[in-house]
C-alpha cells in the first residue's frame, strides 16, 4: 500500500495541468470573490478579526469551486492502469489489489489536494501575519481536517470509481453538474442535495464544532432559536436531510463522508473483482 | 518448479472456450509453449500467473495450488511474469518503475533494490537510459524494462509471453541466451508463436491448438511430425493446389516453394529435411 501511495502521489504530482488547471482555478475565485477572499469576512456582521471564523471563511470560498478541479484530475487515475496495459503485470505481484486500490485512492487524493492545501494555509499564513493571529494556523489546520479533508476523501472516492461505470470525460461533465446541484444551488430552487447531511460543501461542522454563524439569519430557516442555525430550509424539498446542526450532526456528517468514501471505494473494488474473471 | 495442470478448463462470459480439459506437465528447465493466435496460450498463462480464474481443473506450480489465496501467494512471490501487451507509466524514469514493481514483489530493503534494479538494467543494456521518463522510450527499449521487471524478485517461475515481440534481430538473441541462462535451477514457460524462439532455447514443448494440447515432447519428436512430409519445388508456373506452401522464394524466372503435403505434391517436387517450422505446421494441418 505504500509504495503504491508513494509512486501514485509521485506521478499525480508532477502532472503540469495539476497545477495549471487549479492556478486557473483559483485565480478565478481570487478575482470573483476579490473583497471577501482579501479580508476573509463573508458579508457584514462576520468579525474577520476571529481566526476560527476567518479560516471557515477560507475553507468556504475555496470549497465552491476546487472540489470541481479536484474530482476532474482524479478521474482518470483508477481506469488508467488498464489502458496503459500495466495491470497484468501489478496483478501479478503478491501484493493484494484492495492494498494497491487503497494506496492508489490515498496517493492520488493526497496529491491533488496539494494545490488545495497550499492556498489554504497560505491564506492562513498571511492571515496570521496581516492579523498578528499565529492561533490562526492551528484554527486552520483544525478547520481543514474536519472540514476539508471529509469532503475531499469523499468526492475522490467518487472520481476515481465513476469513470469505471463511463468514459471519462462523460464522468467529468457530470461530476461538474453534480457539484452545482449537488452543492451549490439553493434548496428552495430545486430539490437538491446541497447543504444536506449528504452534501461534501455543507457546513455541518462549521456550525457544529466551530460555533460559526452567519452574519444576518438566514430568511429561510425554519427553526429560529436564540441563535442562527443551519439545517431545514423553509420551502425546500429533502429536508429530512438537513438536521439542525449541532456536534453530534457535524460528527455525524464526518462520519456519513467516511462511511460514503468507503462504500464508493468497495463498490470499486467489487466491480474490479467482477471484470477480473 | 514443476506445473501440474489436470483438466483445466477456462470459458468466458459468452461462452467462448478458451481453455478445453488441459493436461500438462511442466518440469523444471525451459519450456516452449506454442499455438497460434487464439490457442488458449495467453488465457493458460494468465491463469499460471494469478491473472484469471479457471472455470475448472487444477493447477499446482511448486506443489501450491493456485485456487486458494494462500498458494496464489506464494507462487506470485516467485513468480517473473512478462504479459504480451506490457504497459508502463509513462511519466516514471525506468530506474522509479522497476523500484515500484520491486516494491509491489516484496522487496522492501533499499539496498537490494538498487542493486538488482542496478544488476538488471544492465543485462537490459539501459543502464545508460535508467533516469529517462519511459514516455521517450522505443518499443524495444520498454520490451527490455519488462524484461528487467520480470528478473527483479530472482524469480524460480518466469512466464514470459511473446516476449521478442519488438525487438530487433540482435536483441532477440541476447534475450533468448539470458532466457536459457536464466533456466538452470528454475522454471522458465516461453509462450511465443514465433517458432524460431523455441528451435533455438527449448528441449521440451507443448503445442496448444484450440483450447486444447495438441502435442507435448521434445523438439525432435515435433520436427519428425513432418517426416516425409516436406518438398520443396522449383517452378515457373503457380503452386500447386496440393499441400500447405510454406516458404517461397523467387528464383531466376520460377520460384522455389517449399510445401508441406503428405505425398509429392509434383512430380518435380523433391523431399527435403524437415525444420521445427515445419514439424509444428505439418502438425496443424494433421489438426485440421
Amino acid at each position: 500500500m505504500i509504495a503504491t501511495f508513494r509512486y501514485e502521489f509521485l506521478m499525480q504530482i508532477r502532472r503540469p495541468v495539476l497545477w495549471i488547471v487549479y492556478g486557473l482555478t483559483f485565480a478565478v475565485i481570487v478575482v470573483t470573490f476579490g473583497q471577501p477572499y482579501a479580508e476573509l469576512s463573508m458579508g457584514a456582521g462576520v468579525d474577520r478579526h476571529d481566526p476560527t471564523t476567518a479560516m471557515i471563511v477560507s475553507a468556504d470560498l475555496l470549497m465552491l469551486l476546487l472540489p470541481i478541479v479536484y474530482g476532474c484530475l482524479l478521474a482518470d487515475r483508477l481506469i488508467r492502469d488498464r489502458r496503459l496495459g500495466v495491470v497484468g503485470v501489478l496483478d501479478a505481484t503478491p501484493t493484494g489489489h484492495t492494498s494497491r486500490l487503497i494506496g492508489k485512492y490515498l496517493g492520488t487524493c493526497a496529491a491533488t489536494a496539494v494545490p488545495f492545501a497550499l492556498a489554504y494555509f497560505g491564506r492562513a499564513v498571511a492571515y496570521a501575519i496581516t492579523e498578528g493571529e499565529p492561533s490562526a494556523l492551528g484554527w486552520a489546520v483544525a478547520v481543514f481536517v474536519t472540514t476539508t479533508v471529509p469532503a475531499l476523501l469523499f468526492v475522490g472516492a467518487l472520481a476515481l470509481a465513476g469513470p469505471l461505470l463511463m468514459p471519462p470525460m462523460l464522468f467529468q461533465v457530470l461530476f461538474v453538474v453534480y457539484w452545482f446541484w449537488g452543492n451549490l444551488i439553493p434548496p428552495r430552487m430545486m430539490p437538491t442535495l446541497a447543504d444536506s447531511i449528504l452534501s461534501p460543501n455543507s457546513r455541518y461542522v462549521a456550525y457544529g464544532l466551530f460555533g460559526y454563524r452567519p452574519a444576518q439569519q438566514p430568511p429561510d430557516v425554519l427553526v429560529a432559536p436564540d441563535y442562527y442555525t443551519y439545517g431545514p430550509v423553509s420551502e425546500a424539498a429533502l429536508n429530512f436531510l438537513r438536521p439542525e446542526a449541532g456536534v453530534a450532526v457535524a460528527l455525524l456528517w464526518i462520519g456519513v463522508m467516511l462511511v460514503l468514501a468507503v462504500s464508493v471505494l468497495s463498490l470499486a473494488r467489487l466491480h474490479a473483482i467482477r471484470t477480473e474473471s | 518448479m514443476r506445473i501440474e495442470i489436470s483438466r483445466l478448463t477456462k470459458t468466458y462470459r459468452g461462452g467462448v472456450h478458451a481453455l478445453d480439459g488441459l493436461d500438462l506437465d511442466v518440469p523444471t528447465g525451459m519450456y516452449g509453449l506454442l499455438g497460434s493466435n487464439g490457442a488458449g496460450k495467453t488465457t493458460l498463462i494468465r491463469i499460471l500467473a494469478g491473472l484469471l480464474k479457471p472455470t475448472s481443473g487444477t493447477v499446482h506450480i511448486g506443489g501450491h495450488d493456485i485456487a486458494t489465496t494462500a498458494g496464489r501467494l506464494a507462487v506470485q512471490r516467485t513468480l517473473g511474469y512478462l504479459p504480451q501487451d506490457l504497459g508502463v507509466y509513462p511519466d516514471l524514469t525506468a530506474r522509479q518503475f522497476l523500484d515500484y514493481i520491486a516494491l509491489l514483489k516484496g522487496i522492501d530493503s533499499r539496498t537490494t533494490r538498487r542493486r538488482r534494479i542496478g544488476e538488471f538494467l544492465e543485462v537490459v543494456a539501459l543502464t545508460q537510459d535508467a533516469d529517462r521518463r519511459l514516455k521517450g522510450f522505443s518499443g524495444g527499449m520498454l520490451r527490455r524494462v519488462g524484461i528487467a521487471q520480470a528478473l527483479l524478485a530472482d524469480p524460480r517461475l518466469l512466464i514470459v509471453d511473446e516476449p521478442t515481440t519488438g525487438l530487433d534481430p540482435e536483441e532477440r538473441i541476447r534475450f533468448r541466451t539470458l532466457l536459457s541462462q536464466l533456466a538452470g535451477e528454475r522454471t522458465v514457460l516461453l509462450s511465443t508463436h514465433i517458432v524460431e524462439d523455441v528451435a533455438q532455447t527449448c528441449r521440451l514443448l507443448a503445442v496448444l491448438a484450440k483450447g486444447r494440447l495438441a502435442f507435448t515432447g521434445n523438439v525432435g519428436e515435433l520436427v519428425s511430425q513432418a517426416d516425409h512430409r516436406v518438398w520443396t519445388l522449383t517452378t515457373p508456373g503457380p503452386a500447386p493446389s496440393h499441400g500447405r506452401v510454406v516458404a517461397a522464394v523467387p528464383e531466376g524466372t520460377g520460384m522455389r516453394y517449399r510445401l508441406i503435403a503428405p505425398t509429392a505434391p509434383d512430380p518435380y517436387a523433391r523431399p527435403a529435411e524437415p525444420t521445427l517450422e515445419d514439424g509444428y505446421l505439418a502438425l496443424m494441418e494433421t489438426g485440421r
